[in-house]
């Protein structure tokens, strides 16, 4: 292995991080949809797992975007896709801050009695819902910015 | 019976988000369309999108802290209800205005 596979193992693991929050927000809104006292304690673990998954895919992808992502974002700019990070790449970099408020904010949420309280379940469902459509969004989002150096460096290559 | 009440933190913390959610959206602006806004932000870290992340984060933290400090340290009151409308109506709202703005202004 080269160091510069260190680039893409660390990227790698962003997206990891981010399938795993998104994953877990899903159990998490099939779980608090058929909340119950015998399941509290397995909701509060879970809601603590998303936003541990949330913090570290946003603290690599973070690191990422500072230190590694200048190279890249020179490649899209000069490639036929400069959207990628025009549009696709800014965006993401500012719904990712709200989807980490969203993940913090969870744990939160889900100390209340989620059983005997429905306000609270209805609270819970739509920020598992909010965190895994935003993650979904900004995962594309994602896919086109690496997609975006692929066609530029394709059409570098012709 | 069912309980309809919310933890004074999940109410703090709930409206800190929504409000949070819009103030980064605006921070997005503020800094896109003057120069001077990014260059202090940059100053401050050495990245702007860093010293961004981190002025959001503060204020998500200080600002729910300082609503559960309110009535006495009871917390801000609000009918558990609303604060599901109040969260999803500053998401929504966050999201839209960074997307509208890099889409039309960006």
């Amino acid at each position: 292995m080269e160091s510069g596979d260190m680039k893409e193992i660390i990227l790698m693991f962003h997206v990891l991080f981010g399938v795993g929050c998104i994953i877990t927000a899903v159990w998490l809104f099939v779980d608090v949809l058929h909340a119950s006292e015998a399941h509290l304690g397995r909701i509060r673990k879970l809601s603590v797992v998303l936003a541990m998954f949330m913090w570290l895919a946003f603290l690599i992808g973070g690191y990422w975007y500072v230190r590694l992502y200048p190279a890249d974002k020179a490649i899209i700019l000069k490639g036929p896709w400069p959207f990628a990070h025009n549009f696709f790449m800014e965006t993401k970099e500012h719904l990712v801050i709200m989807l980490l408020l969203l993940a913090s904010f969870l744990p939160i949420a889900a100390a209340n009695n989620l059983a005997a309280n429905p306000a609270a379940r209805r609270l819970v469902l739509w920020t598992t819902a909010g965190i895994a459509l935003l993650g979904l969004m900004v995962e594309g989002h994602g896919a086109i910015i690496a997609m975006g150096v692929k066609v530029a460096l394709l059409a570098g290559q012709h | 019976m069912d309980d309809t009440t919310l933890s004074k933190y999940t109410i703090s913390f709930g409206l800190s988000l929504a409000l949070c959610s819009v103030l980064n959206a605006l921070l997005v602006v503020l800094k896109e369309t003057s120069r001077t806004v990014v260059a202090e932000l940059q100053k401050t870290t050495g990245h702007q999108w860093v010293t961004h992340v981190a002025i959001v984060l503060v204020l998500f933290a200080l600002l729910g802290w300082l609503f559960s400090l309110a009535n006495h340290g009871q917390g801000l009151k609000l009918p558990a209800g609303r604060l599901t409308g109040i969260v999803v109506a500053g998401v929504v709202a966050g999201g839209l205005i960074i997307t509208a703005f890099y889409l039309f202004a960006g």
